[in-house]
């Protein structure tokens, strides 16, 4: 008969027992920046809803998105969605089976930084040069 | 007739997993689906979501007629919802694995998976509406 087993639950392993690591930090960045991505939905829905209605609704939009604030919120959320993207693309590597190796884990996790970095920036050129 | 080898690979993406066995040592009583949603949403997502991201983010700073005119393609609506509904069902299966490992009273996890449910069904409903009467009018 299955008996109730007193297991730790998580988290109770970080940050007690882990010293920092970079493959860790990722891990936690990629649901901090999910849960940002989620939130960021709400934004995006807001945006439709406003190009939908038209007029006053869509000036107060604009406005809002084109303030320091809206383009800060926006560039945060190009930065969590690049990173996720590609932290995501690691993930189903592994899924698949591959980069298991401690030396290809930290080479996939340093590569997922740089290619955030380079999306985040290309993006950022053609927003605002297109 | 010998025995076939059980690897996780032979049974990781069955219905009848390994654990649907296991007595006492962890969770079998769902997730495979949710499992398998993730993935194929996240698969989805990668194609979708540069383009996406791309344009939104160029449509953000764009006047009103700019972005009426884009939304209003069948071929940009369409991949318009595709992407918000595939976002929005993988966001659902992350945020619930995130409240599984930290919510651990069964009444507040179901209760906030229900909370969770009901944003995403207005916020998809939303932006479908929207985009359907961009889409329609024009």
């Amino acid at each position: 008969m299955a008996r109730p087993l007193n297991r730790p639950l998580s988290p109770f392993m970080f940050p007690v027992w882990y010293r920092f690591q970079i493959t860790s930090a990722l891990s936690i960045l990629h649901r901090l920046t999910g849960i940002g991505l989620a939130v960021g939905s709400i934004l995006l829905a807001w945006w439709l809803i406003s190009v939908a209605a038209g007029g006053e609704w869509f000036e107060a939009t604009h406005a809002f998105l084109v303030s320091p604030i809206g383009l800060l919120l926006l560039f945060l959320w190009s930065v969590a969605f690049f990173y996720h993207l590609c932290n995501g693309i690691r993930h189903l590597a592994w899924d698949a089976g591959y980069g298991f190796e401690l030396r290809s884990a930290y080479r996939s996790g340093y590569t997922v930084l740089a290619m955030t970095v380079l999306l985040t920036v290309l993006t950022w050129l053609y927003v605002l040069l297109a | 007739m010998p025995k076939r080898p059980i690897s996780a690979n032979a049974t990781a993406l069955r219905d009848e997993t390994m654990l649907r066995h296991v007595r006492q040592l962890g969770s079998a009583r769902d997730g495979l689906r949710e499992w398998r949603l993730q993935r194929l949403t996240a698969i989805a997502l990668i194609p979708l979501g540069l383009y996406f991201a791309a344009s939104v983010l160029w449509l953000a700073k764009s006047d009103h007629l700019t972005a009426a005119t884009w939304l209003a393609s069948p071929v940009t609506a369409l991949l318009m919802m595709l992407f918000v509904f595939a976002g929005l069902a993988h966001a659902v299966v992350g945020l619930r694995s995130v409240l599984l490992d930290y919510v651990h009273t069964r009444a507040r996890l179901v209760a906030a998976g229900l909370v969770i449910r009901a944003a995403v069904v207005v916020l998809a409903g939303a932006s479908l509406l929207a985009i359907l009467k961009l889409f329609l009018g024009h």
